[in-house]
């Protein structure tokens, strides 16, 4: 058989694999931009698609990169578009890192470059922490002989989007990293642009995250997107198999590729940034298990579905 | 490796004609001269050797880094001194450049810019302005004359400025991203190390993910532009400093002599560690070492 570079078409799911994904699946983690919401709008269906799978027993998380809030600072979001969530079902990568520290039993403390989020979440998990909005003010002279004092007992540094970035924080982490013995220098993710609004593109987490890796010439552990620990967290908490999961996602290369690395059932939606083209574009190589137009296309078997669940 | 001995520094005397010093932890730490530092400049001064003060910190220039050698006692003049902020600018001359530069960076740097005849945005007058995120729709207006993004240590660096410089990059492929140094720490002051420029780079290629052109240490540039200026061949130029990473690698990387000195950034420990790959012809622990072999010179005559 001889293989063909041409351009290939990938079909997107047919009923029968879409009732063939609602049987086999349990759990569905999504990814919100692009596949819940467009900007500040809720997809058409996605409430109602939402409600047919939690009426159907699935579990559902909603994954999202920004650790500027907490779960429950987003639940507000939700809320206001109209879905209906409960907190323990976002999974925010401020979330992430207070479980990654819970998961590992961490007892010291953690200096917090970024927002509220963070905090709020490593609250909620009992880990007591120093820096975060509070150091946002703080100024560093450099007259002679300045010496800058730090928490012996800071045994992590986490970075998180921080749009109160400045030198004295990025001087405080440097020297928790390289005079702690054993201090962890962990980041909730690395994107290098975020959406804030649509007017522009603005620089991400990659740049906070950037500035302490160019300090402190270490690598961070990522505990949100595309490392594995957002998923091994819920799949463990779930005692499901990879593959009774399913990531769904709008973008191959983070998304996608995410789930694939996880073992996971994968579902490329075609409502966010990736077209079919890309999709069938000979250069790409990330093939997802399914293809949906949209998330509320799963509605088309509703009755089907909710008969076999 | 073992400590530089006598007849080593001996032969360092009558092989070169160029001593090429950095400055930061190698001839001062914060605002005192080490021991030594002036001592040995005036005595290679004696033999009519070439001396130079390299140094990758951009915040001062050229003659602000004289003038404190010569208030704290090693007379510089100008021209003896090179800075990764001079050495950004001159850069930007040779090719001609002729747009503006947006500068994540201090006085030093635009100074340098502004005297190469390069129209600066940015810099210390973007100190303090943040984001309006009260606005309908917030966002930055970028100069769209703005050819280069010019990034050295910033202690003022804030988000304004980061988000400017990627949206000068990520819009425009032809914009240049010019570093001047990317040294992760250096001692701004006595008492201890403070983050570097480094970390204003790798925050910019984070966000940008373009990678910057480097003009300082240990890039070739600075060291081109001092031996053809000075007319002095690169083999005959000892390089003195305390970092592997920028000073020996510097030297090593373009045929020059190296010298480590352990009155900085580097200790015994780091240099002979097993994954230390940067050797240098040989190590001491301060310029003031030198000293040893004073009366071992021959009396005035020049060595060659």
């Amino acid at each position: 058989m001889v293989s063909v570079q041409a351009s290939r078409s990938i079909p997107k799911a047919t009923d029968a694999q879409k009732l063939e994904l609602l049987s086999k699946v349990k759990c569905f983690i999504f990814d919100c931009d692009g596949v819940i919401w467009l900007g500040d709008k809720v997809i058409d269906g996605v409430p109602e698609t939402l409600d047919m799978l939690r009426s159907m027993g699935k579990k559902c998380f909603f994954v999202t990169n920004n650790s500027t809030k907490s779960r429950a600072g987003y639940m507000s979001k939700f809320r206001s578009l109209g879905l209906n969530v409960s907190a323990e079902e976002i999974y925010s990568s401020s979330y992430a890192a207070a479980a990654y520290l819970e998961s590992i039993n961490f007892k010291k403390k953690v200096y917090v470059i970024g927002e509220v989020g963070i905090q709020e979440e490593l609250d909620m998990k009992g880990i007591r922490h120093l820096g975060g909005p509070g150091d946002a003010d703080k100024r560093v002279t450099l007259k002679s002989g300045e010496f800058m004092e730090h928490d012996p007992e800071v045994g992590a540094v986490v970075v998180g989007f921080d749009r109160n970035i400045n030198y004295y924080k990025i001087q405080y982490a440097t020297l928790c990293i390289r005079e702690n013995p054993g201090c962890m220098f962990i980041a909730t993710n690395r994107d290098a642009v975020t959406h804030l609004t649509d007017a522009q593109e603005w620089a991400g987490n990659g740049s906070m995250v950037g500035a302490i890796v160019g300090s402190t010439k270490r690598e961070p552990t990522v505990v949100g997107k595309p490392s594995g620990f957002m998923l091994e967290n819920i799949s463990a908490s779930l005692g499901l198999k990879p593959d009774q999961i399913c990531m769904v996602g709008d973008r191959l290369d983070t998304d996608i590729m995410f789930g694939k690395n996880g073992g996971l059932t994968t579902s490329l939606v075609l409502s966010g940034v990736t077209t079919e083209e890309v999709l069938n574009h000979p250069d790409n190589k990330v093939i997802p298990d399914f293809v949906l137009p949209a998330l509320p296309d799963l509605l088309t078997v509703k009755e089907k579905a909710m008969v076999a669940a | 490796m073992r400590k530089a001995t006598d007849e080593d520094k001996l032969k360092c005397f009558q092989q070169y004609e160029a001593f090429i010093f950095d400055l930061d932890g190698t001839l001062w730490k914060g605002s005192a001269l080490l021991p030594g530092a002036k001592e040995f400049v005036e005595l290679l001064r004696s033999y009519n050797k070439k001396v130079f003060f390299v140094t990758n910190n951009a915040t001062k220039s050229r003659a602000m880094n004289a003038a404190k050698l010569t208030k704290m006692g090693i007379t510089a003049a100008t021209n003896e001194v090179y800075t990764s902020s001079f050495a950004a600018a001159a850069y930007l001359r040779t090719i001609s450049f002729a747009k503006k530069a947006y500068v994540v960076g201090e006085d030093g740097l635009v100074e340098e810019l502004t005297a190469a005849g390069i129209p600066c945005v940015g810099g210390p007058e973007h100190r303090g302005v943040e984001v309006d995120w009260t606005q309908a729709e917030p966002h930055i207006e970028v100069d769209p004359e703005v050819g280069a993004v010019v990034v050295g240590l910033d202690r003022n660096i804030n988000y304004f400025k980061l988000q400017y410089a990627t949206q000068a990059l990520i819009n425009n492929d032809s914009c240049m991203f010019v570093a001047c140094n990317t040294d992760a720490r250096g001692h701004f002051s006595q008492a201890q190390e403070w983050a570097g420029a480094g970390t204003m780079v790798a925050a910019i290629i984070g966000s940008s993910e373009r990678e910057p052109m480097l003009l300082g240490k240990p890039a070739s540039f600075i060291l081109d532009h001092l031996c053809t200026t000075h007319q002095v061949a690169r083999d005959k130029c000892l390089v003195v400093g305390d970092r592997l990473d920028t000073d020996i690698l510097w030297g090593i990387q373009n045929g020059a002599g190296t010298c480590l000195v352990l009155s900085g950034v580097t200790s015994e420990a780091q240099l002979l560690a097993q994954d230390n790959k940067v050797h240098p012809r040989l190590y001491m622990d301060s310029v003031a070492d030198f000293l040893t072999v004073k009366n071992q010179l021959p009396s005035s005559c020049t060595i060659m």
